[in-house]
């Protein structure tokens, strides 16, 4: 009897441990994208959208290229990487490109992304494309989240001027916040329906988030 | 012993039995969404163990492509690379497409030992791993093709394991039916459930009863190994149909049938797990083919087979140590309902059934999920 009890909370630890274990890895991602992005606005100081620079993982980079030819070794043209390129935005479509955008808290739409390319920098592919918004908008308040719900991809902000405001009206300021912030988590909670209403969003945990106010 | 530790033991156990089952759905919802990434009904929190479990393991995996750059130049990184592998194999193996849920549940369905139960990790996280190794080392090392072409190999590999899957869930399904319902229909179920005393088994192991006639019973893989003393086992003069993996016993004795190691070891034996082990097993983690690729374009192939079979080893001991949960799980209520008379017995088919059933689902649904939301598993089909 006592051996039964035993053996009933090792086993209670053991179903917690697999629990916490399986979470953990579900939520693990497999590829890591430092990001910087451009808000490009109109003369008339409306934001049409939003311009990214994704630098993958050295890993994912180098599967992405696997079998792809180039004239010269280790260098990759523009043109070279084109139907790569062409298949990333396809494949983002269906995450929305991993971008939220809320303008004075109402949700925005982007159309399909225009102007990208791929390249090749140091070992690295970077990914740049542009996503203008739907109608362009003039909020007080424009929240930009990137993030992948899922947790799949890891966005980060890079290091140095990750947000660029480009011909924004001059009064207009902005903030970000990296996910390590902490504050991040406390944020989710109110967060939790930013993109899609219903799920707690996992990955939300881990977005960066950027606010752009211009009085 | 008291009645009520009876029950709560049966709770605990049918409660592995949810946890597992809760999993598998995990599972399955990962699987329908592309990236292999679940639609995340989760609701935990980042900070506390899963978040650091979380940055170990993103450690683990970033670690390993620049331990592989540090071992072009000094040999003895493959070693931390080996050691990194491993590492992330132990803290991966609980992801989509690792069978673990598939290996807990076939295991309850047949009543396997823990014994069995381990090897079955291993060796499909072995055939994982060779799996991956053949992808990349046919297709880009020798083919050249690119990533997005190698997917489609993979896909074709996902979809055939999980159709075996599922068709194996679906034979045990079959099998473990008709022993259920032959129960239900021996022991109707009856309101109270008389949980009787467990302390009243007691061991007197070692009868070793495999010399009796069996020809004929349909004995998946069990010993007598009966607890209960002082029992005349002259099994010939009851006429019972042995065709299913417990004897229903209508009346005294709650024989239990446990395999006996001669049964594992013997051909039959391993014939019988080689179906879970190619279900599970033929599946490649993307993470895998990731840092195949990566070591072969850093020319350092043989280094990126190293760490696969690292991470393989690592998968196996989380996968075992849960399929060994399961099937002391298993036991443990297998215990419990040989205490009791008849329902003992049928609550047990119906364990065995309810895995059974949950073998085939999971394998229905890595299938549809692959076969009909958008097949994205593949890190290429992605960005």
């Amino acid at each position: 009897m006592r051996p039964m009890t035993w053996r009933l909370t090792g086993w209670l630890t053991l179903v917690m441990l697999a629990m916490l274990g399986g979470t953990a890895a579900q939520a693990h991602p497999h590829v890591w994208i430092t990001s910087t992005s451009e808000l490009m606005y109109a003369p008339d100081g409306s934001i049409t959208g939003v311009r990214h620079a994704w630098t993958f993982d050295d890993m994912f980079s180098t599967y992405a290229l696997q079998g792809i030819e180039s004239k010269k070794k280790g260098v990759y043209t523009h043109e070279e990487l084109a139907p790569l390129a062409q298949t990333n935005v396809e494949s983002l479509k269906e995450f929305g490109f991993f971008t939220f955008a809320k303008a004075d808290g109402k949700k925005q739409k982007f159309e399909e992304p225009v102007d990208y390319f791929l390249e090749y920098k140091g070992g690295f592919l970077v990914l740049h494309f542009t996503l203008p918004l739907k109608a362009p908008v003039r909020p007080k308040v424009l929240a930009l989240e990137v993030f992948d719900p899922t947790f799949f991809v890891d966005f980060k902000l890079a290091d140095k001027d990750p947000i660029r405001l480009i011909g924004a009206p001059e009064a207009c300021k902005f903030e970000f916040q990296r996910p390590n912030d902490g504050a991040a988590s406390a944020q989710a909670l109110g967060e939790q329906n930013f993109t899609d209403g219903g799920n707690v969003n996992f990955g939300a945990m881990f977005a960066n988030k950027i606010t752009v106010t211009c009085p | 012993m008291r009645p009520q530790l009876s029950r709560t033991l049966v709770l605990g156990a049918l409660a592995v039995t949810a946890v597992l089952a809760i999993d598998g759905v995990m599972h399955l919802l990962a699987a329908q969404t592309p990236f292999g990434g679940p639609r995340p009904p989760m609701n935990e929190q980042a900070g506390g163990i899963i978040g650091w479990l979380l940055a170990k393991q993103s450690e683990f995996y970033r670690e390993m492509s620049s331990t592989i750059r540090a071992a072009k130049t000094d040999g003895s990184a493959v070693w931390a690379l080996l050691a990194i592998s491993f590492a992330y194999g132990i803290f991966h193996a609980a992801g989509p497409g690792h069978g673990k849920a598939v290996i807990s549940s076939y295991l309850v369905a047949n009543r396997e030992t823990a014994r069995r139960g381990i090897a079955l990790a291993f060796v499909s996280a072995m055939l994982q791993s060779l799996v991956a190794v053949l992808i990349v080392a046919i297709g880009a090392w020798l083919l050249n093709i690119t990533a997005k072409t190698m997917c489609g190999a993979e896909k074709i590999i996902a979809i055939a394991s999980y159709g075996l899957i599922a068709a194996f869930g679906a034979r045990l399904v079959w099998t473990k039916g008709a022993n259920f319902i032959r129960a239900l229909q021996v022991h109707p179920p009856v309101p109270a459930l008389a949980l009787a005393s467990v302390s009243a088994s007691h061991g007197h192991g070692g009868q070793d009863h495999a010399d009796h006639d069996h020809t004929g019973h349909d004995h998946g893989h069990h010993q007598h190994s009966h607890f209960q003393a002082h029992h005349d086992h002259s099994h010939d003069d009851h006429g019972h149909a042995h065709d299913h993996d417990d004897h229903v016993h209508d009346e005294h004795c709650g024989h239990s049938h446990g395999p006996l190691p001669s049964e594992l070891a013997g051909p039959g034996g391993w014939r019988r797990g080689l179906g879970a082990i190619f279900a599970v097993g033929l599946r490649p983690c993307s993470g895998a083919i990731l840092v195949l690729v990566f070591a072969l374009a850093q020319g350092l192939f043989w280094a990126g087979i190293a760490a696969t079979f690292a991470m393989g080893i690592g998968t196996a001991i989380t996968v075992a140590a849960i399929a060994v949960l399961a099937v002391s799980a298993g036991g443990i209520a297998r215990r419990l309902s040989r205490a009791s008379d008849g329902s003992g017995a049928l609550i047990m088919r119906g364990i065995e059934f309810a895995a059974a059933g949950l073998v085939l689902l999971f394998g229905v649904g890595l299938l549809t999920g692959y076969l009909f939301a958008e097949p994205l598993t593949c890190l290429q089909s992605i960005l």
